[in-house]
């Protein structure tokens, strides 16, 4: 914090400038950079032990707790996602990095759970899960041994996508003062000084974080559809 | 299909009741159980001047006071008779503030929708098309980029160029002031939030389409359709397209909600008065009844787009009616 150096265009003093309120953007991106992250891998943690619980759990039940289950998805699916968050945020009571995951990941789970759900829905009519339970296998070791590996790659994708969907949601959420505040650095909070910057025209501390945002979830990207490449390739029979 | 059509009507119309009803106790439980008090919304920083007995009073007068169930029956009957009470923030009835600017948004996200959905197939399968050429592969890298950028982000860059250093687009509202009625002005006005809205959302469907096209162009009917002596070209507009169609339909029909949830990040960045900024406002001031109908409005959208995404497959597909549904239905045997 260096009030004679606030909003200074980027230089030798200061490799990316500084913002409204005089803090160096370039150590900044390298701090901030942790918190994000860090929110995205426990929000993603937390949405994806939660889908893999709900979205088997829903698959083995029999027919009605299946559609109470997937009833109670939908209806938090149509929950508007800003209520959601406020109010969660609103019960835990805390605006820590910590807080702002457990939400992001309990708002999170429902699109995964439904895939999960399918996976296990047509895993448990193959037959080798057939004759696994024919020679006695149990419902705990069906699972783990002969289920869960099959549905891992699409999980593992999703838990990708949904890394850089929790790291956007802090972004945007922060971005709009709903998430962390200025004092936490992240790249969503520092964005949020963007409206003034905007006014005074310091295009640094505007662009800069966001170049390190898009290109963390091109990162994720790339790996996620990496991911899904490698599962299938066949030839085109249109020419 | 065994039971006749009005049965299958009567069905899915208590489904959605039921869903709408339980969707309003679910917002509406939230909202108050949510710790902040809607007195701010009403009266803003007087309230705490006001002493005990007259924050009561106006408590009573804005009916918080009874017990969360009691209120929950009021508000309902008024809501059946279209009564929906007032907002606290803008003191007159909500009917009004909805009303206001509810064209905006729908304007904004219709528009966005539409545009989303008429190029999204035309960009895949001008991609399927040229599979693994350079052009493809150009535009496969810059729509993943594209689709990388947060949208609130793509917006501010969008108003920096264009608002700020070229001056070209005004940066914020609908309308400039004295111009409402003047077309080119909304015009210029729109333009930055549903380009916004556009780009973050055209790719993510354009390459379904181009990946589910893919898909069926590995299929065996295509090599018929070739032996025969049809085009490729042919081919992939008669057959493949028809493959792809029904997801394609059914997958829009749930991104009409997104893609208007969307706007509303959009909206507070460009402070576009519409429902977006309304349900920000209202969440975050406890202005209750306004959140409900907000609440509401998007809600049920969201749940009426489930219900046409899954009529619309059964109808296109005969194969999904033969199964019983989208998913569900299959024969259990764990």
């Amino acid at each position: 914090m260096d009030l004679s150096h606030c909003n200074a265009a980027p230089g030798r003093e200061f490799f990316f400038g500084t913002d409204a309120l005089g803090r160096d953007i370039f150590s900044m991106i390298w701090h901030g950079g942790r918190i994000s992250l860090l929110v995205g891998v426990l929000a993603t943690a937390i949405s994806t032990v939660l889908a893999v619980l709900v979205g088997s759990a829903s698959g083995c039940a029999p027919a009605w707790a299946d559609g109470v289950l997937m009833r109670l998805t939908e209806l938090v699916l149509s929950v508007p996602g800003l209520l959601l968050t406020v109010f969660l945020q609103a019960v835990l009571g805390g605006t820590d990095a910590f807080c702002l995951s457990v939400v992001i990941g309990l708002t999170g789970w429902m699109s995964m759970a439904k895939v999960v759900r399918t996976e296990v829905l047509q895993l448990k009519n193959t037959d080798y899960v057939l004759a696994a339970r024919c020679l006695g296998g149990g419902f705990f070791h069906v699972l783990f041994r002969h289920m869960v590996p099959n549905f891992v790659p699409s999980v593992l994708f999703m838990a990708v996508m949904n890394v850089r969907n929790a790291i956007v949601a802090e972004a945007t959420l922060s971005f709009m003062g709903l998430g962390l505040p200025v004092e936490t650095v992240s790249w969503g909070s520092m964005l949020s000084l963007s409206q003034d910057a905007l006014l005074t025209r310091s295009w640094w501390t505007i662009l800069i974080p966001g170049v390190f945002l898009a290109g963390t979830l091109l990162c994720l990207t790339n790996l996620g559809d990496y991911m899904r490449k490698s599962a299938s390739k066949r030839h085109s029979n249109l020419k | 299909m065994k039971k006749g059509y009005p049965v299958k009507l009567l069905k899915e119309t208590l489904k959605f009741t039921l869903s709408v009803l339980v969707l309003s106790v679910l917002v509406f439980g939230m909202s108050r159980l949510a710790p902040g008090d809607p007195l701010y919304a009403y009266y803003g920083e007087r309230v705490e001047k006001m002493s005990v007995v007259e924050q009561e009073q106006a408590r009573a007068r804005l009916g918080l006071d009874e017990p969360l169930p009691g209120q929950y029956v009021r508000w309902f009957r008024g809501a059946v008779h279209g009564d929906f009470g007032i907002s606290y923030q803008y003191k007159t009835d909500v009917k009004e503030v909805i009303a206001a600017r509810i064209g905006n948004t729908l304007l904004l996200g219709g528009l966005g929708f539409f545009l989303v959905f008429a190029l999204a197939p035309l960009l895949g399968i001008f991609c399927a098309w040229r599979e693994d050429k350079a052009v493809d592969r150009l535009i496969c890298r810059i729509g993943t980029v594209t689709s990388c950028i947060p949208e609130f982000w793509l917006s501010l860059l969008l108003l920096l160029v264009f608002a700020v250093w070229l001056g070209w687009l005004p940066s914020s509202g609908a309308y400039s002031v004295g111009k409402e009625g003047s077309l080119a002005d909304r015009a210029a006005h729109l333009i930055l939030p549903l380009a916004v809205v556009v780009l973050g959302h055209l790719w993510y469907y354009a390459f379904q389409v181009r990946n589910r096209l893919l898909e069926e162009v590995r299929a065996d009917y295509v090599l018929l359709a070739r032996m025969k002596g049809m085009s490729g070209r042919q081919v992939l507009y008669r057959h493949c397209m028809r493959g792809v169609l029904p997801s394609y339909l059914s997958m829009m029909a749930l991104a009409l909600p997104h893609i208007l949830g969307g706007t509303y990040v959009v909206e507070t960045v460009f402070s576009y008065p519409g429902i977006g900024t309304l349900a920000y406002e209202s969440a975050r001031y406890q202005d209750y009844n306004l959140l409900m109908v907000v609440s509401l409005f998007t809600g049920t959208l969201v749940i009426l787009c489930n219900m046409a995404a899954r009529i619309v497959s059964e109808r296109i597909d005969p194969r999904m009616r033969a199964r019983g549904g989208v998913d569900g239905g299959e024969v259990r045997r764990l």
